[in-house]
Protein backbone atom coordinates (compact mmCIF):
# COMPACT_ATOMS: atom_id res chain seq x y z
CA UNK A 1 0.00 0.00 0.00
CA UNK A 2 2.67 2.09 1.15
CA UNK A 3 4.87 1.23 -1.47
CA UNK A 4 2.78 1.55 -4.14
CA UNK A 5 1.93 4.85 -3.17
CA UNK A 6 5.04 6.05 -2.97
CA UNK A 7 5.85 4.51 -6.28
CA UNK A 8 2.80 6.69 -7.69
CA UNK A 9 4.49 9.56 -6.47
CA UNK A 10 7.71 9.09 -7.18
CA UNK A 11 6.81 8.26 -11.32
CA UNK A 12 4.50 11.54 -11.22
CA UNK A 13 7.61 13.46 -10.29
CA UNK A 14 9.33 11.49 -12.78
CA UNK A 15 7.26 12.41 -15.45
CA UNK A 16 6.60 15.73 -14.17
CA UNK A 17 10.78 16.27 -14.96
CA UNK A 18 10.47 14.69 -17.70
CA UNK A 19 7.88 16.57 -19.28
CA UNK A 20 9.72 19.83 -18.10
CA UNK A 21 12.82 18.70 -19.15
CA UNK A 22 11.72 18.20 -23.03
CA UNK A 23 10.57 21.49 -23.75
CA UNK A 24 6.62 20.57 -22.77
CA UNK A 25 6.26 24.21 -21.09
CA UNK A 26 7.94 25.80 -23.86
CA UNK A 27 5.56 24.68 -26.19
CA UNK A 28 2.49 25.80 -24.41
CA UNK A 29 3.79 29.12 -23.72
CA UNK A 30 5.15 29.29 -27.47
CA UNK A 31 2.25 28.31 -28.57
CA UNK A 32 -0.07 30.45 -26.69
CA UNK A 33 2.70 33.48 -27.45
CA UNK A 34 2.02 32.44 -30.96
CA UNK A 35 -1.78 32.55 -30.89
CA UNK A 36 -1.86 36.20 -29.46
CA UNK A 37 0.40 37.92 -31.91
CA UNK A 38 -1.75 35.79 -34.54
CA UNK A 39 -4.63 37.31 -32.84
CA UNK A 40 -2.85 40.70 -32.96
CA UNK A 41 -2.40 40.40 -37.02
CA UNK A 42 -6.20 39.26 -37.31
CA UNK A 43 -7.08 42.56 -35.01
CA UNK A 44 -5.20 45.50 -37.84
CA UNK A 45 -6.72 43.30 -40.52
CA UNK A 46 -10.11 43.63 -39.57
CA UNK A 47 -8.97 47.50 -38.58
CA UNK A 48 -7.83 48.08 -42.30
CA UNK A 49 -11.39 46.34 -43.22
CA UNK A 50 -13.37 48.55 -41.53
CA UNK A 51 -11.54 51.47 -42.18
CA UNK A 52 -12.18 50.46 -46.58
CA UNK A 53 -16.26 51.43 -46.46
CA UNK A 54 -15.01 54.67 -45.63
CA UNK A 55 -12.46 55.52 -48.04
CA UNK A 56 -14.78 53.81 -50.56
CA UNK A 57 -17.82 56.32 -49.49
CA UNK A 58 -15.64 59.13 -49.96
CA UNK A 59 -14.01 58.53 -53.31
CA UNK A 60 -17.35 57.75 -54.48
CA UNK A 61 -18.00 61.22 -54.46
CA UNK A 62 -15.73 61.79 -56.65
CA UNK A 63 -17.40 61.54 -60.07
CA UNK A 64 -14.75 60.60 -62.73
CA UNK A 65 -13.08 58.87 -60.31
CA UNK A 66 -11.98 55.13 -62.20
CA UNK A 67 -14.38 52.75 -61.45
CA UNK A 68 -11.98 49.55 -61.79
CA UNK A 69 -9.43 50.35 -59.38
CA UNK A 70 -12.70 51.38 -56.76
CA UNK A 71 -14.52 47.64 -57.46
CA UNK A 72 -11.52 46.05 -57.09
CA UNK A 73 -11.00 47.36 -53.56
CA UNK A 74 -14.51 46.67 -52.63
CA UNK A 75 -14.21 42.79 -54.19
CA UNK A 76 -10.99 42.30 -52.23
CA UNK A 77 -12.26 43.37 -49.48
CA UNK A 78 -15.44 41.08 -49.52
CA UNK A 79 -13.04 38.14 -50.27
CA UNK A 80 -10.68 39.25 -47.18
CA UNK A 81 -13.68 39.39 -45.05
CA UNK A 82 -15.35 36.45 -46.35
CA UNK A 83 -12.75 34.06 -45.30
CA UNK A 84 -13.20 32.43 -41.46
CA UNK A 85 -9.84 32.75 -39.18
CA UNK A 86 -10.07 30.11 -36.12
CA UNK A 87 -7.33 29.26 -34.12
CA UNK A 88 -6.75 26.21 -36.77
CA UNK A 89 -5.67 28.17 -39.39
CA UNK A 90 -2.51 28.48 -37.93
CA UNK A 91 -1.61 24.60 -38.05
CA UNK A 92 -3.37 24.83 -41.41
CA UNK A 93 -0.62 25.88 -44.01
CA UNK A 94 -3.15 25.83 -47.11
CA UNK A 95 -5.66 28.28 -45.24
CA UNK A 96 -2.91 30.01 -43.91
CA UNK A 97 -1.75 31.24 -47.50
CA UNK A 98 -5.07 31.24 -48.67
CA UNK A 99 -5.92 33.82 -46.32
CA UNK A 100 -2.49 35.76 -46.67
CA UNK A 101 -3.38 36.11 -50.34
CA UNK A 102 -6.38 37.77 -49.46
CA UNK A 103 -5.44 40.38 -47.26
CA UNK A 104 -2.29 40.87 -49.66
CA UNK A 105 -5.05 41.42 -52.24
CA UNK A 106 -6.41 43.61 -50.25
CA UNK A 107 -3.45 45.65 -49.40
CA UNK A 108 -2.25 46.02 -52.85
CA UNK A 109 -5.76 47.09 -54.22
CA UNK A 110 -5.58 50.12 -51.80
CA UNK A 111 -2.14 51.41 -52.26
CA UNK A 112 -3.47 50.82 -56.01
CA UNK A 113 -6.40 53.68 -54.90
CA UNK A 114 -4.36 55.98 -53.59
CA UNK A 115 -1.76 55.99 -56.05
CA UNK A 116 -4.30 56.76 -58.65
CA UNK A 117 -6.40 59.15 -56.06
CA UNK A 118 -3.29 61.86 -57.01
CA UNK A 119 -4.73 62.42 -60.07
CA UNK A 120 -7.16 63.70 -58.71
CA UNK A 121 -6.76 67.10 -57.06
CA UNK A 122 -10.52 67.42 -55.54
CA UNK A 123 -9.80 64.45 -53.83
CA UNK A 124 -6.79 65.14 -52.20
CA UNK A 125 -7.72 68.46 -51.55
CA UNK A 126 -10.66 66.68 -49.48
CA UNK A 127 -9.77 67.11 -46.13
CA UNK A 128 -11.91 64.05 -45.06
CA UNK A 129 -9.86 62.12 -47.63
CA UNK A 130 -6.54 63.12 -45.92
CA UNK A 131 -7.69 62.04 -42.77
CA UNK A 132 -8.33 58.35 -44.14
CA UNK A 133 -5.09 58.42 -45.87
CA UNK A 134 -3.31 58.94 -42.24
CA UNK A 135 -5.37 56.27 -41.09
CA UNK A 136 -5.10 54.09 -43.35
CA UNK A 137 -1.05 54.48 -43.43
CA UNK A 138 -0.91 53.90 -39.52
CA UNK A 139 -2.95 50.93 -40.11
CA UNK A 140 -0.64 49.66 -42.82
CA UNK A 141 2.03 50.33 -40.23
CA UNK A 142 0.63 48.36 -37.42
CA UNK A 143 -0.18 45.75 -39.55
CA UNK A 144 3.40 45.63 -40.23
CA UNK A 145 4.50 45.83 -36.79
CA UNK A 146 2.15 42.98 -35.60
CA UNK A 147 3.19 40.36 -38.53
CA UNK A 148 6.92 41.61 -37.85
CA UNK A 149 6.15 39.88 -34.02
CA UNK A 150 4.16 37.32 -35.36
CA UNK A 151 7.15 35.89 -37.59
CA UNK A 152 9.24 36.10 -34.83
CA UNK A 153 7.29 34.29 -32.62
CA UNK A 154 6.23 31.66 -35.07
CA UNK A 155 10.39 31.39 -35.81
CA UNK A 156 10.92 30.72 -31.93
CA UNK A 157 8.31 28.57 -32.15
CA UNK A 158 9.20 26.19 -35.15
CA UNK A 159 13.19 26.27 -33.98
CA UNK A 160 12.17 24.84 -30.61
CA UNK A 161 9.39 22.28 -32.30
CA UNK A 162 12.28 21.03 -34.94
CA UNK A 163 15.98 20.77 -32.43
CA UNK A 164 16.88 18.28 -30.38
CA UNK A 165 15.68 16.53 -28.07
CA UNK A 166 12.31 18.82 -28.07
CA UNK A 167 11.18 17.48 -31.54
CA UNK A 168 10.51 13.87 -30.08
CA UNK A 169 8.12 15.99 -27.24
CA UNK A 170 6.58 17.60 -30.11
CA UNK A 171 6.76 14.28 -32.32
CA UNK A 172 4.72 12.59 -29.01
CA UNK A 173 2.11 15.67 -28.55
CA UNK A 174 1.70 16.18 -32.37
CA UNK A 175 3.21 19.68 -32.75
CA UNK A 176 3.88 20.75 -35.90
CA UNK A 177 5.67 23.39 -37.35
CA UNK A 178 3.80 26.92 -37.63
CA UNK A 179 3.43 28.21 -41.23
CA UNK A 180 4.90 31.73 -41.57
CA UNK A 181 4.24 35.21 -43.56
CA UNK A 182 6.19 35.22 -47.16
CA UNK A 183 6.96 37.82 -49.40
CA UNK A 184 3.18 37.60 -51.76
CA UNK A 185 4.62 38.77 -55.10
CA UNK A 186 8.10 37.56 -55.17
CA UNK A 187 8.15 37.24 -58.96
CA UNK A 188 6.90 41.11 -58.84
CA UNK A 189 9.75 42.00 -56.59
CA UNK A 190 12.26 40.36 -58.81
CA UNK A 191 11.66 41.92 -62.04
CA UNK A 192 12.87 45.26 -62.60
CA UNK A 193 10.03 47.88 -63.33
CA UNK A 194 9.70 49.25 -66.52
CA UNK A 195 9.91 52.77 -66.75
CA UNK A 196 7.97 54.55 -69.62
CA UNK A 197 8.00 57.96 -69.84
CA UNK A 198 6.00 58.32 -73.09
CA UNK A 199 2.89 56.97 -71.84
CA UNK A 200 0.72 60.22 -70.75
CA UNK B 1 31.08 35.33 -2.18
CA UNK B 2 31.92 39.00 -2.70
CA UNK B 3 34.19 38.06 -5.15
CA UNK B 4 32.10 35.67 -7.12
CA UNK B 5 29.40 37.94 -7.96
CA UNK B 6 31.93 40.25 -8.60
CA UNK B 7 33.12 38.19 -11.15
CA UNK B 8 29.52 37.20 -12.15
CA UNK B 9 29.13 41.13 -13.21
CA UNK B 10 32.64 41.15 -14.38
CA UNK B 11 31.92 38.19 -16.86
CA UNK B 12 28.00 39.10 -17.92
CA UNK B 13 29.89 43.08 -18.80
CA UNK B 14 32.63 41.57 -20.84
CA UNK B 15 29.93 39.31 -22.57
CA UNK B 16 27.38 41.99 -23.31
CA UNK B 17 30.70 44.27 -25.12
CA UNK B 18 31.05 41.77 -27.04
CA UNK B 19 27.56 40.92 -28.30
CA UNK B 20 26.97 44.52 -28.69
CA UNK B 21 28.58 45.12 -32.53
CA UNK B 22 27.70 41.81 -33.53
CA UNK B 23 24.01 42.39 -33.05
CA UNK B 24 25.29 46.01 -35.00
CA UNK B 25 26.64 43.44 -37.41
CA UNK B 26 23.68 41.82 -37.31
CA UNK B 27 21.27 44.35 -38.00
CA UNK B 28 22.68 44.65 -41.82
CA UNK B 29 23.65 48.40 -43.39
CA UNK B 30 20.76 50.03 -41.93
CA UNK B 31 20.99 52.89 -39.44
CA UNK B 32 22.62 52.30 -35.42
CA UNK B 33 20.16 53.10 -32.92
CA UNK B 34 21.76 55.64 -30.53
CA UNK B 35 22.39 54.82 -26.56
CA UNK B 36 19.19 56.54 -24.81
CA UNK B 37 20.79 59.22 -22.89
CA UNK B 38 18.35 62.54 -22.79
CA UNK B 39 14.97 63.97 -23.70
CA UNK B 40 16.53 65.58 -26.90
CA UNK B 41 18.88 63.09 -28.65
CA UNK B 42 20.21 65.75 -31.28
CA UNK B 43 22.85 63.59 -33.62
CA UNK B 44 22.61 66.32 -36.00
CA UNK B 45 23.97 69.47 -34.44
CA UNK B 46 20.87 71.52 -35.05
CA UNK B 47 20.52 72.75 -31.68
CA UNK B 48 22.06 75.22 -29.90
CA UNK B 49 23.13 74.02 -26.42
CA UNK B 50 20.54 76.79 -25.29
CA UNK B 51 17.87 75.88 -27.08
CA UNK B 52 18.55 72.07 -26.21
CA UNK B 53 18.57 72.40 -22.17
CA UNK B 54 15.19 74.58 -22.76
CA UNK B 55 13.69 72.10 -24.75
CA UNK B 56 14.88 69.61 -22.03
CA UNK B 57 14.35 71.19 -19.08
CA UNK B 58 10.52 71.20 -20.48
CA UNK B 59 9.89 67.33 -21.56
CA UNK B 60 11.81 66.84 -18.22
CA UNK B 61 9.56 69.23 -16.19
CA UNK B 62 6.56 67.44 -17.89
CA UNK B 63 7.95 63.89 -16.64
CA UNK B 64 7.96 65.03 -13.27
CA UNK B 65 4.82 66.50 -13.26
CA UNK B 66 2.65 63.36 -15.19
CA UNK B 67 4.88 60.28 -16.01
CA UNK B 68 5.03 60.91 -19.40
CA UNK B 69 7.84 60.16 -21.61
CA UNK B 70 8.83 61.98 -24.56
CA UNK B 71 11.60 61.91 -26.51
CA UNK B 72 12.90 63.92 -29.80
CA UNK B 73 15.30 61.68 -32.07
CA UNK B 74 17.16 64.35 -34.66
CA UNK B 75 19.38 62.67 -37.28
CA UNK B 76 20.67 63.28 -40.30
CA UNK B 77 18.78 59.96 -42.29
CA UNK B 78 17.15 57.05 -42.00
CA UNK B 79 18.10 55.73 -45.00
CA UNK B 80 18.54 52.76 -46.43
CA UNK B 81 15.36 52.63 -44.20
CA UNK B 82 11.56 54.27 -44.35
CA UNK B 83 10.91 56.62 -41.52
CA UNK B 84 9.01 54.34 -40.28
CA UNK B 85 10.37 51.69 -39.29
CA UNK B 86 13.84 52.81 -37.92
CA UNK B 87 11.91 54.74 -35.72
CA UNK B 88 9.44 51.34 -35.01
CA UNK B 89 13.25 49.77 -34.42
CA UNK B 90 14.37 53.22 -31.79
CA UNK B 91 11.14 53.01 -30.28
CA UNK B 92 11.59 48.51 -29.76
CA UNK B 93 14.94 49.21 -28.22
CA UNK B 94 14.21 52.26 -26.14
CA UNK B 95 10.95 51.06 -24.85
CA UNK B 96 10.19 54.85 -23.56
CA UNK B 97 7.22 54.91 -20.82
CA UNK B 98 7.21 53.58 -17.44
CA UNK B 99 6.78 50.23 -16.64
CA UNK B 100 3.59 48.93 -16.04
CA UNK B 101 1.50 52.26 -17.77
CA UNK B 102 4.14 52.44 -21.04
CA UNK B 103 3.14 55.92 -21.63
CA UNK B 104 6.03 57.16 -24.20
CA UNK B 105 6.53 59.05 -26.85
CA UNK B 106 8.91 58.81 -29.60
CA UNK B 107 9.52 62.68 -32.45
CA UNK B 108 11.80 61.16 -34.82
CA UNK B 109 13.52 63.92 -37.77
CA UNK B 110 15.49 62.78 -40.15
CA UNK B 111 16.91 66.33 -41.65
CA UNK B 112 18.62 65.15 -44.77
CA UNK B 113 15.54 63.30 -45.87
CA UNK B 114 13.32 66.21 -44.79
CA UNK B 115 11.20 63.74 -43.14
CA UNK B 116 9.59 63.53 -39.48
CA UNK B 117 7.52 61.05 -37.28
CA UNK B 118 5.40 61.03 -34.29
CA UNK B 119 5.51 57.31 -32.71
CA UNK B 120 3.22 56.77 -30.31
CA UNK B 121 3.40 53.61 -27.43
CA UNK B 122 0.32 51.89 -27.43
CA UNK B 123 -0.78 53.22 -24.03
CA UNK B 124 -0.85 56.56 -25.75
CA UNK B 125 -2.26 55.63 -29.14
CA UNK B 126 -6.10 56.98 -27.55
CA UNK B 127 -4.53 60.38 -26.20
CA UNK B 128 -2.80 60.88 -29.84
CA UNK B 129 -5.00 59.26 -32.16
CA UNK B 130 -2.76 59.04 -35.89
CA UNK B 131 -4.97 61.90 -37.50
CA UNK B 132 -3.72 64.33 -33.59
CA UNK B 133 -0.60 63.36 -34.61
CA UNK B 134 -0.97 63.89 -37.77
CA UNK B 135 -2.10 67.69 -36.87
CA UNK B 136 0.59 68.40 -34.83
CA UNK B 137 2.89 67.71 -37.65
CA UNK B 138 1.12 69.58 -40.09
CA UNK B 139 0.20 72.47 -37.39
CA UNK B 140 3.75 72.62 -35.52
CA UNK B 141 6.10 70.84 -37.36
CA UNK B 142 6.19 71.43 -41.11
CA UNK B 143 5.25 75.43 -41.58
CA UNK B 144 8.11 76.10 -38.98
CA UNK B 145 10.48 73.31 -40.31
CA UNK B 146 10.13 74.40 -43.56
CA UNK B 147 11.68 78.52 -42.79
CA UNK B 148 14.77 76.50 -40.95
CA UNK B 149 13.03 77.17 -37.69
CA UNK B 150 14.26 73.41 -35.81
CA UNK B 151 13.93 74.56 -32.48
CA UNK B 152 10.56 76.39 -32.58
CA UNK B 153 9.07 73.54 -34.59
CA UNK B 154 10.53 71.32 -31.66
CA UNK B 155 8.83 73.51 -28.90
CA UNK B 156 5.59 73.64 -30.51
CA UNK B 157 4.89 70.61 -31.26
CA UNK B 158 6.42 69.16 -27.55
CA UNK B 159 3.20 72.20 -26.83
CA UNK B 160 1.07 70.75 -28.33
CA UNK B 161 2.06 66.76 -27.50
CA UNK B 162 2.31 67.64 -23.62
CA UNK B 163 -1.39 69.00 -23.95
CA UNK B 164 -2.80 65.87 -26.14
CA UNK B 165 -1.11 63.96 -23.65
CA UNK B 166 -2.30 65.75 -20.50
CA UNK B 167 -5.96 65.01 -21.33
CA UNK B 168 -5.66 61.74 -20.80
CA UNK B 169 -6.03 59.89 -17.36
CA UNK B 170 -2.74 58.96 -16.97
CA UNK B 171 -1.30 57.14 -13.43
CA UNK B 172 -0.13 60.31 -11.64
CA UNK B 173 3.97 59.61 -11.27
CA UNK B 174 5.52 58.41 -8.22
CA UNK B 175 7.54 61.00 -6.53
CA UNK B 176 9.60 58.87 -4.06
CA UNK B 177 12.02 56.26 -5.79
CA UNK B 178 9.86 55.54 -8.71
CA UNK B 179 13.23 55.92 -10.84
CA UNK B 180 15.08 52.92 -8.32
CA UNK B 181 11.99 50.82 -8.50
CA UNK B 182 11.82 50.92 -12.23
CA UNK B 183 13.96 47.47 -12.57
CA UNK B 184 10.49 46.10 -11.61
CA UNK B 185 11.84 44.88 -8.23
CA UNK B 186 9.21 44.84 -5.58
CA UNK B 187 10.83 45.85 -1.76
CA UNK B 188 7.70 43.97 0.08
CA UNK B 189 8.50 40.84 -1.80
CA UNK B 190 11.74 40.95 -0.62
CA UNK B 191 10.65 42.11 3.59
CA UNK B 192 8.08 39.28 3.08
CA UNK B 193 10.67 36.97 1.34
CA UNK B 194 12.94 37.64 4.53
CA UNK B 195 10.68 37.07 7.34
CA UNK B 196 10.27 33.75 5.81
CA UNK B 197 13.73 32.36 4.66
CA UNK B 198 15.75 34.62 7.36
CA UNK B 199 14.47 32.24 10.39
CA UNK B 200 13.96 29.24 8.61
CA UNK B 201 18.00 29.86 7.41
CA UNK B 202 18.93 30.66 10.78
CA UNK B 203 17.61 27.97 12.16
CA UNK B 204 19.35 25.88 9.86
CA UNK B 205 22.47 27.57 9.97
CA UNK B 206 22.53 27.65 14.00
CA UNK B 207 22.19 23.72 14.21
CA UNK B 208 25.14 23.50 11.96
CA UNK B 209 27.22 26.03 12.89
CA UNK B 210 26.25 26.84 16.10
CA UNK B 211 24.54 29.67 17.31
CA UNK B 212 27.03 32.43 16.86
CA UNK B 213 28.31 31.44 14.15
CA UNK B 214 25.09 30.51 11.76
CA UNK B 215 23.50 34.13 13.08
CA UNK B 216 26.69 35.28 11.73
CA UNK B 217 26.45 33.60 8.68
CA UNK B 218 23.13 34.11 7.94
CA UNK B 219 23.58 37.45 8.27
CA UNK B 220 26.41 37.84 6.08
CA UNK B 221 24.50 36.11 3.26
CA UNK B 222 21.24 38.76 4.29
CA UNK B 223 23.80 41.43 3.55
CA UNK B 224 25.45 40.09 0.36
CA UNK B 225 21.84 40.15 -1.04
CA UNK B 226 21.18 43.59 0.24
CA UNK B 227 24.29 44.55 -1.48
CA UNK B 228 23.73 42.86 -4.69
CA UNK B 229 19.46 44.23 -4.90
CA UNK B 230 20.68 47.78 -3.77
CA UNK B 231 24.54 48.25 -4.91
CA UNK B 232 24.61 49.95 -1.77
CA UNK B 233 27.06 48.97 1.41
CA UNK B 234 25.31 51.18 3.33
CA UNK B 235 21.61 49.50 3.39
CA UNK B 236 24.28 45.96 2.94
CA UNK B 237 26.01 46.90 6.35
CA UNK B 238 22.36 47.84 8.14
CA UNK B 239 21.23 44.28 6.50
CA UNK B 240 24.24 42.24 8.16
CA UNK B 241 23.20 43.71 11.34
CA UNK B 242 19.26 42.98 11.28
CA UNK B 243 20.29 39.50 9.87
CA UNK B 244 22.14 38.59 12.28
CA UNK B 245 20.29 39.88 15.30
CA UNK B 246 16.91 38.52 13.36
CA UNK B 247 18.69 34.92 13.02
CA UNK B 248 20.06 34.94 16.57
CA UNK B 249 16.82 35.92 17.92
CA UNK B 250 15.27 32.97 15.62
CA UNK B 251 17.63 30.67 16.62
CA UNK B 252 17.41 31.39 20.23
CA UNK B 253 13.48 30.95 19.79
CA UNK B 254 14.04 27.65 18.63
CA UNK B 255 16.46 26.14 20.84
CA UNK B 256 13.93 28.02 23.77
CA UNK B 257 11.17 26.37 22.49
CA UNK B 258 7.97 28.17 23.73
CA UNK B 259 8.65 32.06 23.94
CA UNK B 260 9.32 31.55 20.11
CA UNK B 261 7.20 33.59 17.85
CA UNK B 262 5.74 36.68 19.86
CA UNK B 263 9.58 37.83 21.02
CA UNK B 264 11.25 38.21 17.52
CA UNK B 265 8.34 38.67 14.70
CA UNK B 266 7.03 42.12 15.69
CA UNK B 267 10.80 43.65 16.82
CA UNK B 268 12.69 42.10 13.70
CA UNK B 269 10.53 42.52 11.36
CA UNK B 270 9.75 45.98 11.94
CA UNK B 271 13.65 46.99 12.07
CA UNK B 272 13.91 44.97 8.99
CA UNK B 273 11.20 46.97 6.91
CA UNK B 274 12.58 50.13 8.15
CA UNK B 275 16.12 49.35 6.99
CA UNK B 276 14.65 48.68 3.49
CA UNK B 277 12.66 51.25 2.92
CA UNK B 278 15.60 53.75 3.92
CA UNK B 279 17.23 51.60 1.39
CA UNK B 280 14.97 52.26 -1.42
CA UNK B 281 14.98 56.23 -0.97
CA UNK B 282 18.65 56.22 -0.73
CA UNK B 283 19.59 54.58 -4.08
CA UNK B 284 16.46 57.15 -5.73
CA UNK B 285 18.40 60.03 -5.02
CA UNK B 286 20.43 59.55 -7.80
CA UNK B 287 18.28 60.38 -10.63
CA UNK B 288 19.57 62.84 -11.93
CA UNK B 289 20.17 61.49 -15.49
CA UNK B 290 17.42 60.12 -17.72
CA UNK B 291 16.52 57.22 -18.43
CA UNK B 292 13.60 54.89 -20.00
CA UNK B 293 11.40 53.83 -17.68
CA UNK B 294 11.44 50.34 -20.42
CA UNK B 295 7.42 49.83 -20.34
CA UNK B 296 6.70 51.26 -23.58
CA UNK B 297 5.05 48.92 -26.27
CA UNK B 298 5.48 50.72 -30.00
CA UNK B 299 2.72 48.92 -32.18
CA UNK B 300 3.11 51.18 -35.42
CA UNK B 301 0.57 53.79 -34.28
CA UNK B 302 1.43 57.38 -35.14
CA UNK B 303 2.57 59.54 -38.05
CA UNK B 304 4.71 60.62 -40.84
CA UNK B 305 4.86 64.07 -42.41
CA UNK B 306 7.46 65.76 -44.50
CA UNK B 307 8.48 69.70 -45.21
Amino acid sequence: MTISRFLTFTLAALLGLLLSGCGYNDFQRLDEQTKSAWSEVLNQYQRRADLVPNIVATVKGEAAFEQDTLTKVVEARAKATSIQVTPETLNNPAAFSKFQAAQGELGSALSRLMVVSERYPDLKANQGFRDLRVQLEGTENRITVARNRYIQTVQEYNVLTRSFPNNLTAMVFGYQVKPNFSVQNEAQISTPPVVDFNKK
Amino acid sequence: MLFVSGGARLLGGLLLAAWLPLAAWAQGGVQPVPALTAHIMDGTGTLSAAQREALEAKLTAFEQSRGAQVVMLLVPTTQPEDIAAYAQRVGDSWKIGRKGVGDGLLLVVAKNDRKVRIETTKALEGAIPDLAARQVIDTAITPRFKQGDFAGGLDAAADQLIALISGENLPAPEHSGSRSNNDGFEWTDLAVFLFFAVPIAGRIAAMVLGRKFGSLATGGVVGVLAWIFTSSLIVAGLAVLVGTVFALVASIGALGGSRSSGGWTSGGLGSGSGGWSSGSGGSSSDSGGFSSGGGGDFGGGGASGDW
